[in-house]
């Protein structure tokens, strides 16, 4: 209920500004709200990133079902330890589309090796067998979400979701540096694509995960 | 006669034993080398640096006066608000696996179901694959039934471990959905389990299932028209 109105507000507060009038509203804020408009024609759900209140919402309809509070977003790129050269930002307000998920390539497949006939009724159960011929509880347990994953954004960057971000002390970046170097020495070095990062809890992370998947769409944008 | 000269006391130095510096020595030396090692290490390896997002917005609207400019935000307002869901409608966390029925802008049941496992059930036979997933997004309320029989797909066979009967009268089932069933397109439906100690848990094929006494009183509350969000 919080969250419906919370949505409410926001909406007839940019309503209200709209129809105030005397102020022009900000184009990136126009050009978010029909980026936001355009989602909301769609029934799927879409998530909304608000860098500026630090939250992920969980949107469909216009309407705010759910709110992931972030503890930070960082620009996380691999770079040599002297002469470094940082990605330059994407813009915003924007749509990222989530091109490659983890949860989709993280599937559990159950493949039964032969089939017998199905029995004609209760009878034709072995003793043992449930009775009851609905859907049966699935024996095999539903592996938990990661808490740390990365997701191929369609505009080349890496959604890199996270309760623990890399440490960043001079110290630390010093260790890691020498660490990822003498795994590139052995070969085993591995370059990563600059990522949006999101910090946040452990819980929030694992359950968020099933929503990074193929085609949901990101509405990055501030203080809608 | 000669005079002898007293003989002076030969005092020999104890001999300094060089161990302490040779030892001292070899650790500078093979700090040292540490150091340099480290030193290549580093400049070989590239570690994660984090710079803060830039949340200032750098794109817009463009070649749009003011008037325009508040034209096209006050449409964009009132698309988003033609669409928002209004009255009662049903909203399912998939992960969490609650079920909230709001009705205008209040939460009048809290409920917990269970959800799609996201597993892949694959047909020895034909390699056809069925994903169990809940689906996600918006979706409507399309038919209620009371003593909903379900007629069993071929998927709930082959997950047993049977082949799926070819005379249709042995797919019919009337217990499993229990007492109501609100069907949500494609198969999918809201109904009630056997398996109520199972509920809160993600162990369904895609459907929704609910306890006895919340899929009544949803079951009651929601009419055919009802929108459900999914996620």
């Amino acid at each position: 209920m919080f969250r419906s109105a919370l949505a409410f507000i926001s909406i007839s507060l940019a309503a209200g500004a709209v129809r105030a009038g005397d102020v022009a509203p900000d184009p990136s804020r126009v050009a978010a709200l029909q980026m936001e408009a355009g989602l909301a024609k769609k029934p799927n759900i879409y998530l909304l990133l608000d860098p500026e209140r630090r939250v992920l919402e969980v949107k469909s309809r216009g309407a705010v079902l759910d709110t992931v509070p972030l503890i930070g977003i960082e620009v996380i790129s691999q770079q040599p330890i002297m002469g470094r050269h940082l990605p330059s930002h994407p813009p915003i307000p924007a749509i990222w589309t989530v091109a490659q998920g983890s949860f989709d390539s993280e599937r559990t497949v159950e493949a039964p090796t032969d089939l017998k006939p199905a029995p004609k009724n209760d009878k034709d159960y072995d003793a043992g067998d449930s009775p009851d011929v609905g859907p049966a509880a699935t024996p095999t347990p539903t592996p938990e979400a990661p808490t740390s994953y990365r997701s191929r954004l369609d505009n080349g960057w890496d959604l890199w979701v996270t309760d623990t971000l890399p440490p960043q002390t001079r110290w630390q970046t010093l260790l890691a540096a020498v660490r990822d170097g003498w795994r590139r020495l052995r070969g085993r070095g591995q370059n990563h694509i600059p990522a949006i990062t999101l910090a946040m809890r452990d819980a929030d992370a694992r359950r968020i995960h099933h929503l990074l998947r193929a085609g949901m769409p990101i509405l990055v944008t501030d203080e809608m | 006669m000669t005079a002898e000269t007293p003989e002076t006391p030969v005092t020999v130095e104890p001999r300094r034993s060089r161990w302490p510096l040779a030892v001292g020595l070899f650790f500078v030396a093979l700090l040292l080398i540490a150091c340099g090692v480290a030193a290549v290490l580093a400049r070989m390896g590239r570690p994660f640096i984090a710079s803060p997002f830039n949340a200032t917005p750098s794109v817009g609207v463009v070649g749009q006066n003011a008037a325009q400019l508040t034209r096209l935000a006050s449409e964009a307002v009132k698309e988003i608000q033609q669409v928002e869901p209004k009255g009662t409608y049903i909203v399912v966390d998939t992960y969490r696996n609650r079920l909230r029925l709001i009705d205008n802008g209040t939460v009048i049941r809290n409920a917990i179901c269970s959800s799609g496992t996201g597993t892949v059930l694959k047909d020895p036979r034909t390699g056809k694959e069925w994903v169990f997933d809940t689906p996600m997004g918006e979706r409507i309320v399309q038919r209620k039934v009371r003593h909903p029989v379900w007629a069993k797909p071929d998927w709930a066979f082959i997950e047993d471990g049977y082949l799926p009967p070819k005379d249709s009268s042995e797919r019919f089932d009337n217990e499993t959905l229990g007492d109501y069933a609100m069907y949500i397109g494609d198969g999918y439906i809201i109904h009630g389990t056997l398996f109520q100690s199972l509920l809160g848990r993600s162990i369904t094929h895609g459907c929704v299932r609910l306890g006895d006494a919340d899929l009544e009183f949803v079951y009651h509350h929601v009419p055919i028209g009802t929108r459900v969000y999914l996620y």
